[in-house]
């Protein structure tokens, strides 16, 4: 009777600790499985997607495997000789137009609101200075680390810039540690709105306020009063240009007025303007083709993402309020700046049908390649920490699909956005034209972008001519959902990237 | 181990607790926040901060309802196994299997938000099942006859 007993006591344990295997069995593995190695290439990570188009040997041990039968010879420009990121870089015998120099700082510090934050600065203060340069003038920036630990770079939100100015940790450049210094060349070709933030840790970095304004002017300038409206939140309260409350700029009665709206933060914002009717000159560095009058509908603008809103000042002197996301705003006036804040309209512009259509500079309708950019989200480890991650394609980052492309590749893509949440994506060093929306073809002005809001259930078909080699992040602009995975990269035929994540350098792109 | 358990599910129990409690001080604090004239928007939403303290709320929530939470129920679903309490694995199944339908219903109520009223109700079942679940040691002891000594009484 007791070896009975015992024998039913083994069994049971042997049970329990089968069950136990069974359960914890899986994801243990699934669990080490997920473990990122301690430096890895971004060429390295994932599966290569050709979209249809042409196979490359994209890296040495990619040539080695013949996989990719590469045929050289479809375009003869470019970088196929098999240049490396460091390469791609501005004309190195131009002289500089606008030189400037930024000293990166962690520090407590004034914000212009005369509040106090712990974070980081350029030069001293949160945002950094406001970088002008007039269309077509080579930009210089030496970016000096005095005390900001773990590294930081600066990427240019919206330019097109040559890849090894792009400012990606890991991916064009290393992280630069404390005492150390980089400088970013690029010819500011397009003029407009754009914004330059720390790409290492950049969710964090950004958050604490490593980022600032970079203005192109047009080379024939208007008479237009011209105000950079920069918007970022600080401890969760809302500053315009590190102020809170309102910003007060003189304009005349009868006169025009541009509003830079800059979206440094991670969700999409609205924009909207009483007193006066708004046209929407720009979005995204690019002018719309004949803006149309609006009253009494709102911009949404991207996490990311810029609007240029242009009024013209009332005749009878009354103020105008450019609202940014609630009663915090600019206020344009000359006599009075009395202009009480209004409820944000029902409505939102939708750009798909806003401004006049125009023909585009290329065809997107006979593609060289086919993307498809799927957002979703399950449960699993990243990197070892378990949770409810985003995937692209179905797949899990590092899992995620790498977009192979040819210098002068027209190309298509289409993001849909099954994960529940609405994403701001951006795609570093070019700018994609909107076709369609759920299906229904854009109608209006050409609405380029570099920072698209996809909000959920939504899909949107974009396109754009490779005319930039290099390698390039395409990502969620909502910065912690990049940490969390919503991070791929597009990447050139014969163009390789010496650098790494992770590494002595500690680079951390997202 | 019948500790291990019990414990485990008397702490699942106050856990989903402590998840009403944040997520109505948050909603409270955010309400109070916009009627002393604060503005919310998806960039407040995102920032993962708010001039408002009861933020912490949605904080402790996420982090507890994501992590957390399904972390004990594991370890419950564990300790079952091991506990030599009738009923118990069963109970424990049930609890980590409410826990995953609670995550997802949570997680969808974003998007559809009648999902997120089903996030209520499931949290009273789970608040219930976790303590049917700690509940069972208390029943073992109470019956005079344990299964053990059945399996002697007739092997």
């Amino acid at each position: 009777m007791h070896r009975n007993r015992r024998g039913g006591g083994r069994v049971r344990l042997a049970v329990a600790g089968a069950a136990t295997m069974a359960l914890m069995g899986p994801l243990i593995w699934l669990w080490q499985d997920s473990l990122l190695p301690e430096a890895y290439s971004v060429m390295d990570m994932g599966y290569a997607d050709y979209g249809g188009g042409r196979r490359h040997s994209s890296s040495e041990h990619d040539a080695h495997t013949g996989g990719g039968a590469s045929t050289h010879g479809g375009h003869g420009r470019g970088a196929g000789a098999g240049g490396d990121v460091t390469q791609l870089i501005a004309d190195a015998d131009r002289p500089a137009d606008v030189e400037v120099t930024m000293v990166a700082r962690k520090q407590r510090f004034q914000l212009a609101s005369g509040r106090a934050f712990d974070g980081y600065t350029l030069n001293g203060r949160s945002p950094g200075p406001v970088i002008k340069a007039a269309e077509g003038q080579l930009v210089q920036v030496r970016l000096v680390n005095e005390s900001v630990p773990g590294g930081i770079t600066l990427h240019w939100h919206g330019v097109d810039v040559p890849n090894g100015a792009d400012g990606v940790a890991g991916v064009t450049q290393d992280a630069v540690g404390i005492g150390k210094e980089f400088t970013y060349r690029f010819v500011a070709d397009q003029a407009g709105t754009f914004w330059y933030h720390s790409h290492q840790m950049s969710h964090e970095q950004v958050r604490g306020g490593l980022l600032g304004a970079l203005v192109v002017e047009p080379a024939r300038r208007d008479e237009v009063t011209d105000v950079v409206a920069l918007v970022h939140l600080y401890n969760g309260i809302r500053t315009v240009n590190g102020r809170e409350g309102d910003v007060h700029v003189k304009a005349a009665p009868g006169s025009r007025a541009r509003v830079r709206v800059i979206n440094t933060e991670y969700g999409v914002m609205p924009a909207w303007v009483s007193g006066a009717p708004y046209r929407l000159a720009a979005v995204d560095g690019t002018e719309i083709n004949g803006p149309a009058p609006v009253r009494d509908e709102a911009v949404g603008v991207a996490a990311g993402g810029r609007a240029d809103l242009e009024v013209t000042m009332p005749e009878d002197g009354s103020p105008v309020r450019i609202h940014l996301g609630g009663p915090t705003g600019v206020v344009l006036g000359s006599t009075s700046y009395d202009a009480p804040s209004v409820p944000r309209p029902a409505a939102t512009l939708d750009l798909l049908a806003y401004g006049a259509a125009a023909p585009l500079a290329f065809d997107p309708g006979k593609p060289d390649r086919r993307f498809e950019y799927d957002m979703g989200r399950r449960p699993g480890f990243l990197d070892g920490v378990p949770g409810v991650w985003w995937t692209i394609n179905g797949h899990m980052y590092p899992d995620v699909p790498m977009f192979h492309v040819a210098e002068g590749d027209v190309v298509r893509m289409r993001i849909v956005n099954n994960s529940g949440e609405g994403h701001p994506m951006h795609l570093h060093g070019h700018h994609a034209v909107v076709l369609s929306r759920d299906g229904v073809p854009a109608a209006g002005s050409p609405w380029w972008v570099d920072s698209l809001e996809v909000g959920a259930d939504e899909s949107y078909e974009i396109a754009f001519v490779a005319d930039n080699p290099g390698v390039w992040m395409d990502h969620c602009h909502n910065l912690p959902h990049a940490s969390e995975g919503l991070t791929a990269h597009l990447m050139y035929e014969g163009v390789t990237t010496p650098f790494r994540v992770g590494g002595p350098a500690g680079n951390e792109p997202e | 181990m019948k500790n291990v358990y019990k414990v485990l599910a008397y702490l699942v129990m106050i856990e989903v607790a402590v998840q009403a409690a944040m997520v109505v001080w948050a909603d409270a604090g955010f309400g109070k926040w916009i009627a002393e004239g604060g503005v919310a928007d998806k960039t407040l939403a995102e920032s993962g901060e708010a001039p408002f303290p009861e933020f912490l709320g949605l904080m402790i929530h996420g982090m507890n309802g994501m992590i957390v939470i399904p972390v004990i129920a594991l370890l419950l679903l564990i300790a079952s196994f091991w506990a030599k309490v009738p009923g118990a694995v069963k109970a424990a199944g049930l609890v980590l299997l409410l826990v995953v339908l609670q995550v997802t219903l949570g997680i969808v109520g974003h998007s559809i938000p009648m999902v997120g009223a089903l996030h209520g109700l499931n949290a009273l079942l789970l608040f219930t099942t976790a303590l049917y679940a700690a509940r069972r040691v208390a029943a073992a002891k109470a019956a005079p006859v344990t299964t053990a000594a059945q399996h002697a009484v007739h092997g």
